[in-house]
């Protein structure tokens, strides 16, 4: 027997109906809970296997991530220096030229490898979907690294490592770099931060409840990465030289450093009960002795007291503070992977995280 | 609309797994596993690149006191009451044949980045094998946990609906094996309807925890074209109760990251530069 209600009266006393034995002939076949309602208590799980499947992605992609931060934020750094036109940041703009090169030839290696049928790389550029952020990161990798071509080309030929091809160092001479700069910084702070957007907007609970920090994150370490990167590259030169592109480097460093654990503090009350990886077991481990510990607070704090003693800033000093910087920003972007494969294996993690979110 | 889909009703499942040996033998995938879980009978565990439908068992025990005890089970302790008294029964086994849900909004399409999987003119989702690179992006974008990467092929594969079936005319594999119609295959609109007097009947029946999974959704993922009748809230069957669709990060994490750039790229600027 059917019972018509209208749509208004059909959640009327809501799921506690169900939770009795029916009332003959007065339910309908709309009253329902819907997904999108509450289920009262707790959620169960089936027996405690995974709800998700996690990436695959392993050290290949971690590589490729760090690459690409340290890509972007060397390519920013030598775009600012290049407007400002110092002449003795000249060394820093090389530097941030060939680095970024450097990256963006050894990141599409990596990303490679870790395709399923490699040979099937091109069919990233099949199409553009703006929804897809692994589709509009491969655009955004292949422009970044169309203009670090061009930019370092350009270096090239100022530094005269084309004058075996004279037509080609004439060219590239010619190019507008600052047109092409201007561009290319655009697309590498795109490619320093995608990655992490790429994360969170998957099904995985703490990456997409991190959705306005990861990219963020990522973003941060990529430049702090980047910038430590160039000052080691330029300490292991004629150091007196440098002193005061290094110093300001310095500057530059700080503030992203402590961007970066500005933006990890956040990440913990958003995160709640999801962020259990970052901070327990072998991954909390890795987070918090080798990013924060490490990666972050000593060279921030080896800075700080530094300069608090009016020292001047020293080569080892700098060496050192750029290493550690380099190293937490690898380990990074490994715990995020990492703590990822254990989220998406938590069954309880999925309906913590659904149940929080709009759906 | 002309959109077929299935829905699998869960009250007339034996549990036999013909879906699973069906949906293997025409899609010519590999056995898998050889392992015996001990979770009951399921031995599949969960759906996979190569395992399109996997049948889920669950048994619920009636406990002394009368409620319903689920304690044989890992993270249940201390669990009462629930649904009522198993209608009546000292035992329910609850039986699933799982499959992709072919999502209306499907996380896994809208994260392919080389246009592998599409929405075929039948409305499912579907993997071209023969553009498919193996990223990996739509394993972890699946709310559900469905879609897998072949290791050995390596491309991305699950479910589907037997394109290559419906393109002559006959129902999908699954659908065809199965001894209790319990897998029904047909158009979208009258499965739902039949579902829904299903749903009706069962409660007059005094199976008042009858409910549909995946019809008149208003989460973003939508409507699923392959829906289920269900007796149990959708986390006993490792089915998400909130699914959302991953892609509706997209635009707030950009956005974040356009913030974020801005002050890193001044602050950096005022760092790097020195007045004359």
């Amino acid at each position: 027997m059917n019972n018509h209600h209208d749509q208004q009266a059909q959640n009327a006393g809501g799921i506690a109906t169900l939770l009795q034995p029916a009332r003959r002939g007065t339910l309908s076949a709309t009253d329902q809970p819907r997904i999108g309602e509450q289920w009262t208590g707790q959620p169960e799980t089936y027996y405690n296997l995974p709800l998700l499947k996690k990436a695959h992605w392993g050290w290949e992609i971690i590589t490729y991530f760090f690459l690409g931060g340290v890509g972007g934020g060397s390519y920013l750094a030598a775009t600012l220096a290049d407007f400002f036109g110092l002449k003795r940041d000249q060394p820093l703009v090389r530097a941030g030229r060939y680095l970024s090169l450097a990256c963006m030839l050894a990141s599409p290696i990596f990303l490679i490898m870790d395709l399923g049928r490699p040979e099937r790389f091109h069919h990233m550029l099949r199409i553009l979907k703006f929804r897809s952020a692994m589709s509009l990161g491969s655009w955004g990798i292949t422009f970044f690294g169309l203009c670090c071509g061009l930019t370092a080309a350009h270096q090239m030929a100022k530094d005269g490592l084309l004058n075996w091809f004279p037509f080609m160092a004439r060219t590239m001479r010619a190019l507008p770099v600052k047109a092409i700069e201007s561009i290319g910084a655009l697309f590498g702070l795109f490619v320093a931060s995608y990655t992490g957007v790429l994360l969170s907007s998957t099904a995985v609970p703490i990456w997409a409840r991190a959705k306005h920090l990861l990219g963020p994150l990522f973003l941060t370490s990529g430049l702090s990465t980047g910038l430590s990167a160039l000052s080691l590259i330029l300490s292991l030169g004629r150091f007196k030289g440098q002193h005061d592109t290094l110093e300001r480097l310095d500057r530059a460093e700080m503030i992203t450093t402590t961007t970066e654990l500005g933006l990890i503090v956040t990440l913990i009350p958003i995160l709640g009960p999801l962020a259990k990886p970052l901070f327990r077991g072998k991954t909390g481990i890795l987070f918090t002795i080798g990013t924060i510990g490490g990666g972050l607070l000593s060279p921030l704090l080896l800075k700080l007291g530094w300069r608090m003693n009016k020292k001047a800033t020293s080569r080892s000093l700098t060496i050192s503070a750029s290493l550690l910087t380099l190293i937490g920003g690898v380990i990074l972007r490994a715990v995020w992977i990492l703590a990822g494969r254990i989220s998406a294996d938590n069954p309880r993690d999925i309906h913590y995280y659904n149940a929080l979110e709009r759906p | 609309m002309g959109q077929k889909g299935f829905f699998t009703d869960t009250t007339l499942c034996i549990g036999c797994k013909a879906c699973e040996v069906a949906c293997k033998q025409w899609n010519r995938l590999p056995a898998d596993g050889y392992q015996m879980t001990g979770h009951s009978y399921d031995n599949t565990t969960a759906l996979s690149s190569t395992t399109w439908r996997h049948v889920a068992f669950v048994e619920q025990k009636r406990s002394v006191d009368g409620k319903t005890s689920l304690a044989d089970r890992p993270g249940t302790a201390g669990y009462e009451g629930g649904i009522g008294d198993l209608n009546g029964k000292t035992v329910n086994w609850l039986m699933m044949s799982d499959v992709c849900k072919h999502c209306t909004h499907a996380g896994c399409m809208e994260a392919c980045p080389t246009g592998a999987i599409i929405r075929n003119e039948f409305g499912d989702v579907y993997v071209q094998p023969d553009i498919c690179n193996g990223c990996g992006y739509c394993v972890p974008s699946c709310p559900f946990g469905v879609i897998g990467r072949n290791e050995e092929t390596g491309n991305a594969a699950k479910c589907t609906l037997c394109y290559d079936r419906q393109k002559y005319g006959i129902e999908p594999a699954c659908a065809k094996a199965c001894p209790t119609d319990s897998i029904v295959f047909g158009d979208l609109d009258e499965l739902k309807e039949k579902a829904k007097q299903r749903v009706t009947t069962l409660r007059e029946r005094n199976v008042p925890t009858a409910y549909l999974y995946g019809v008149d959704e208003d989460t973003s993922v939508g409507d699923l074209n392959a829906f289920f009748l269900l007796t149990e809230r959708p986390s006993v069957y490792n089915l998400p109760e909130r699914p959302h669709l991953p892609q509706n990060n997209v635009l707030p994490g950009f956005v974040a990251s356009a913030i974020t750039a801005t002050f890193l790229t001044l602050a950096t600027a005022i760092s790097l530069w020195r007045g004359r």
